[in-house]
């Protein structure tokens, strides 16, 4: 069957049978089952996901969708925290007046420092939660066992995220919280000191702490995250081709 | 039993060798599928009605991801989102005094995620509280696939996995809850309706 200049053909249809459309799509004739997968294997977009999942895992109960959120929710930190970087200066004696300039002069600068704030507190939770779903429905079982162990890692690395972006607002709450935390790696058995010197970059938090925690929170532990995740989705991709959570032994 | 492909394209349920050209061509004898010359067989699955002929489909059966899967996490995306954007419009983040060495806040805490350890340290040892417990836990968790290596995945097949990693979470969430909002100053009890303590 031949779908061009039929009646019934979208726009997006004609639009990929044009010369051009075709160059871009690869595969412009969707009329079976199998040229759709053909379609969805050859788009780049799609390219994170299987082209067929089974059934079950279409409900919101089978993963109440806590993978998707905690990704939506790194995108919308991403996005709102490039903007904030251009407002911000990492020291101590221009952060916290440049934090007072957003949220009062910059405009929706108070709002985009909300979103960032609570999209971080909200991707904390939902990757936990993510993990004690994944645990429930007993989807560490071989052969994904590896595949938890890289989520157990961008749980951490979540947590470091939020705790290294905690200290740059320089304010009281700022200071204090990771104060508390930095002296509690002091107590690492031998190497306790140097470990916090090496976090702080001094004794006390200060102008190298925050230059430190500013780097990490901004450039070297969102490349790592974002290497986690897309190592973590290519293994969900192809273990989605086995046959697994039967509620059997997968054997 | 007779070894098939599924074609899809017809829309039914059809044996065919790989490589056939036509119907005719590929009609197998029984067991011994034909291969035809110059071709090579690839692979062979069992054959397997396709879900739209079966009488009651299945849980396990496949589905395309565009547009089932994807229609459903595009829900779920906008809908996170907008639960942000909202509440991003009604509660402002914190932003407290300029931080000041010499001046510390009583009580002083860390981030809610924190809060259970924060409460731990107020108990224990800072080596036993603050580096050996959450050094325990992450190890825990990254062996946990190796340690439960039973091949059940049904809950109720798995109850001491399942209780262990129940009673973990339940007392790291009650600690958690303990730290962030019953804790004042001094570390002392408080109850929250009295006096809140929390930092978000």
């Amino acid at each position: 069957m031949d779908v061009r200049n039929t009646a019934d053909t979208d726009l997006i249809d004609r639009v990929r049978e044009t010369r051009v459309g075709r160059s871009i799509w690869r595969t412009p004739r969707r009329v079976t089952p199998r040229d759709r997968a053909a379609a969805h294997w050859s788009s780049f977009l799609l390219h994170i996901y299987p082209v067929k999942v089974r059934k079950e895992e279409l409900s919101f109960q089978y993963s109440w969708y806590l993978g998707v959120i905690s990704t939506v929710l790194f995108a919308s930190l991403a996005a709102s925290g490039v903007w904030l970087m251009f407002f911000f200066v990492p020291s101590p004696g221009q952060a916290y007046t440049n934090i007072q300039t957003l949220q009062t002069e910059v405009p929706f600068g108070q709002y985009l420092r909300n979103v960032h704030r609570w999209s971080a507190h909200l991707m904390v939770l939902a990757v936990a939660m993510h993990m004690a779903k994944v645990f429930y429905r007993g989807a560490y079982k071989a052969p994904r066992e590896f595949n938890w162990v890289i989520g157990v890692i961008l749980l951490v690395m979540t947590l470091l995220l939020s705790f290294t972006g905690y200290l740059l607002p320089w304010d009281q709450l700022a200071y204090w919280a990771v104060t508390v935390g930095t002296e509690m790696a002091a107590y690492v058995p031998f190497a306790g000191e140097k470990v916090q010197s090496i976090l702080m970059g001094g004794n006390t938090v200060g102008q190298a702490t925050l230059i430190r925690f500013y780097v990490l929170h901004v450039a070297v532990l969102p490349i790592f995250l974002t290497i986690g995740i897309t190592f973590h989705l290519w293994r969900w991709r192809k273990d989605s081709m086995l046959d697994l959570d039967r509620g059997e032994p997968n054997v | 039993m007779s070894e098939k492909v599924v074609s899809e394209e017809s829309g039914t349920t059809t044996s065919v060798v790989i490589g056939a050209k036509s119907r005719a061509d590929a009609t197998p004898a029984f067991g011994t599928p034909d291969v035809l010359k110059g071709r090579r067989v690839l692979g062979m699955v069992p054959g397997k009605p396709l879900a739209g002929d079966r009488k009651d489909p299945a849980e396990d059966d496949m589905v395309m991801v565009f547009p089932h899967l994807l229609v459903r996490h595009a829900v779920a995306a906008m809908s996170i989102l907008l639960a942000v954007l909202v509440i991003a419009i009604f509660f402002d983040a914190p932003l407290r005094a300029i931080a000041n060495p010499t001046v510390t806040p009583n009580p002083e805490k860390a981030p809610w995620y924190f809060a259970a350890l924060q409460e731990l340290l107020a108990h224990f040892h800072p080596l036993i509280a603050g580096v050996l417990i959450p050094g325990a836990i992450i190890m825990g968790l990254v062996a946990l696939p190796y340690i439960d290596r039973s091949l059940f995945i049904l809950t109720s097949h798995r109850k001491v996995a399942v209780a262990t990693f129940t009673t973990f979470m339940v007392v790291w969430i009650a600690l958690t809850i303990v730290g962030f909002a019953f804790r004042g100053p001094n570390w002392g009890w408080v109850w929250p309706w009295q006096e809140w303590h929390g930092e978000l």
